[in-house]
């Protein structure tokens, strides 16, 4: 990633905040956490980082085994 | 039986599967796609409504139906084949070829089919068929897979014909309609032999084993066939079954976890595809209007990118030989056409805007949201999180961009694989900028608009810390070495054991018995060649001589004899 990623990063997430405090302020609240600002951003960032603590656990817990699993006998 | 039903889309298919062998070598991959053509031709030449009937003993068949919605799904299934006849124009081999024309035959088939007979005989065509495509590949790997995957299938076809065998007793029909949640017997047979091909945790198992096994092009054609077919079934009858909203969300998150932990890349798109139908799933729980045209919609854009991706790794498996995530890398600079065609698949399943996912996967997590099923839309986007995380960030980056411990020099591909690859992606991007064009032929008119700027913002926001997430922890997402255990354990681990009871057991207690009764017979003869032995140990050196023993058998007779004669005449003195 060079700077300028991240630098279209931030402009395309400041235009979203714009869109969703100003643009959509009056937007009706059909869900409960239509009342949690940025609230999709959290549930990306969060999201994504527990899919993969979550199942990384449960992989090493008991799903993954060696390739030959099923050809050692 | 009327010569009307040789005229259903399915037959041009399965006609073709019939005449591809036949036809020189030249024109035989050139051939291939004029059957799907004439079959998409036919589906738009009759009059929505239509349906061609035919007499079979006291019933009457329904072989084609055309309704709204089936001609949408035979539309798709028709395109994808067309699309697949590109990519696998340089294949040489028959085999495949008419396997995979007899595979979408048995698809429009069951598409069509508005009773449950003729849905039972396409639904088996479907499983034969496809199975030859992982049998194609000839590894060990594949044929195991391939055994796996038809036994499973065969299993799946008896419930489900089960089910319909009493259906039609309990209700003398053999038309397809929707049940009602009713707790009967033939309603749970008919959804557990559906959901078996819809890919169901936990009768998914199948999918991510044999997927990954199959040839280069037939995984393409699985990809879209099997999966999207059993959904339609699943629209016409089960449309409304809330506890399909609960199968729809856990198996789209199912998919996600194990994608995680998936190493080779058809296997994280197979993954993919049982969460991706999970939103189908969901839809058809939901089952209102808006629901089943977004469960419609979502399949008509999932065959597409979803076969773009397989094309993708397709490439990457036909051009390095490799296909794992630890074995590949370094390749982006190499093959910058099939990166960025695999990439407009890549957008369209993770829901970009301007593609064809976009346009169709936020119709069904709306329409959850609109049904006030909150939890289930929310965890929706989860998946869709997990979506974009594995295909649209992980398989690339470890695919392409990331370093690879060799130097690998792909080969050069065939043309038509990337013009396969190419008319998919110009699909993806058309339905996505164009959402009328698939919105129009929906089954029920639409009143949704993707393109809002709520829509806009929600999908943006998500993507964005998606990636920024899985920048910060992409160390942690490398692919590992290792299998990941699912639901085929239970019959693939155990599958040793039964052998040695039921095979390897019965086979030493076969041979026991053989040994023992051998022995026995032989000692039988032996005895039986010289009873004596019985009674003298000397006698057992030879056979039975009855000259040996004539003049004395013959001396005791006629002692015995006179003794007799001596006493009558005694008897008669007295």
């Amino acid at each position: 990633m060079k700077k300028w990623h991240w630098i279209l990063l931030g402009v395309i997430t400041l235009i979203t905040l714009f869109a969703e405090f100003v643009l959509l302020a009056d937007y009706p609240k059909k869900h409960w956490w239509s009342y949690v600002p940025m609230f999709y951003i959290l549930w990306g960032f969060v999201g994504c980082v527990a899919i993969i603590y979550i199942s990384k656990w449960l992989g090493k817990l008991f799903i993954q085994r060696k390739e030959d699993y099923y050809d050692a006998d | 039986m009327q010569i009307s039903m040789f005229i259903a889309p399915a037959y041009y298919m399965i006609l073709g599967a019939l005449v591809l062998p036949l036809l020189p070598k030249q024109i035989r991959a050139g051939s291939f796609m004029l059957f799907p053509l004439i079959a998409l031709i036919t589906i738009w030449s009759f009059p929505e409504g239509y349906l061609i009937k035919a007499d079979f003993l006291n019933y009457q068949l329904i072989i084609g139906e055309f309704s709204r919605l089936n001609r949408i799904f035979g539309t798709i299934f028709s395109i994808i084949a067309i699309i697949g006849g590109v990519y696998s124009y340089h294949l040489k081999e028959k085999g495949q070829q008419s396997a995979a024309l007899l595979y979408a035959g048995g698809a429009l088939g069951v598409t069509f089919a508005g009773d449950y007979f003729t849905l039972f005989i396409f639904w088996e065509l479907m499983a034969v068929a496809s199975t030859y495509l992982v049998w194609a590949r000839r590894t060990n790997e594949s044929i195991n897979a391939g055994m796996r995957y038809l036994i499973v299938h065969l299993f799946g076809g008896s419930l489900l014909l089960a089910g319909i065998i009493l259906n039609i007793s309990n209700t003398g029909s053999i038309i397809i309609t929707s049940l009602t949640p009713d707790g009967s017997l033939s309603s749970w047979l008919i959804l557990l032999g559906v959901a078996l091909n819809t890919a169901i945790p936990p009768l998914h198992a199948w999918l991510a084993d044999a997927y990954p096994k199959a040839t280069v092009t037939g995984a393409v054609f699985l990809s879209a066939f099997t999966t999207k077919s059993a959904v339609l079934i699943l629209i016409k009858i089960f449309a409304g079954w809330e506890v399909l909203i609960f199968f729809g969300v856990m198996m789209a998150l199912y998919g996600v976890v194990y994608a995680v932990l998936a190493n080779d890349i058809r296997e994280i798109l197979a993954y993919h595809i049982i969460s991706q139908v999970g939103y189908m799933v969901a839809g058809v729980g939901i089952g209102t209007e808006m629901a089943i045209n977004g469960t419609t919609a979502h399949a008509f854009s999932h065959i597409l990118y979803k076969a773009l991706l397989f094309m993708g790794a397709g490439v990457v498996l036909h051009t390095t030989g490799r296909s794992k995530l630890t074995e590949l890398g370094g390749i982006a600079k190499k093959q910058p056409i099939t990166l960025w065609l695999y990439m407009i698949g890549a957008f369209s399943i993770s829901g970009f805007p301007l593609f064809n996912g976009f346009i169709s996967k936020s119709m069904v997590v709306s329409a959850a949201g609109e049904a006030h099923f909150d939890t289930a839309m929310l965890l929706l986007l989860l998946a869709s999180v997990g979506t974009f995380l594995h295909t649209g960030l992980k398989l690339p980056y470890f695919t392409w961009w990331s370093k690879s411990k060799e130097e690998i020099e792909p080969t050069k591909p065939p043309v038509n694989m990337h013009i396969g690859m190419l008319l998919a992606a110009i699909l993806c991007t058309l339905f996505g900028v164009y959402p009328t064009l698939l919105y129009d032929y929906l089954p029920f008119t639409v009143n949704y608009e993707p393109y809002t700027i709520y829509h806009l913002t929600e999908s943006v926001q998500i993507l964005t810390f998606t990636f920024i997430a899985f920048w910060l922890l992409r160390k942690k997402l490398e692919g590992e070495p290792t299998v990941a255990l699912d639901t085929d354990w239970f019959y693939r681990k155990p599958a040793q054991f039964v052998q040695r009871v039921f095979v390897d057991g019965v086979e030493a207690a076969f041979n026991f018995i053989e040994t023992v009764s051998m022995d026995f017979s032989q000692k039988l003869i032996r005895v039986s060649r010289n009873p004596l032995m019985l009674f003298n140990k000397s006698e057992e050196e030879r056979d039975y001589d009855p000259d040996l023993h004539r003049a004395t058998t013959h001396l005791l007779l006629m002692l015995i004899i006179l003794s007799f004669a001596v006493f009558y005449i005694f008897s008669l003195i007295i």
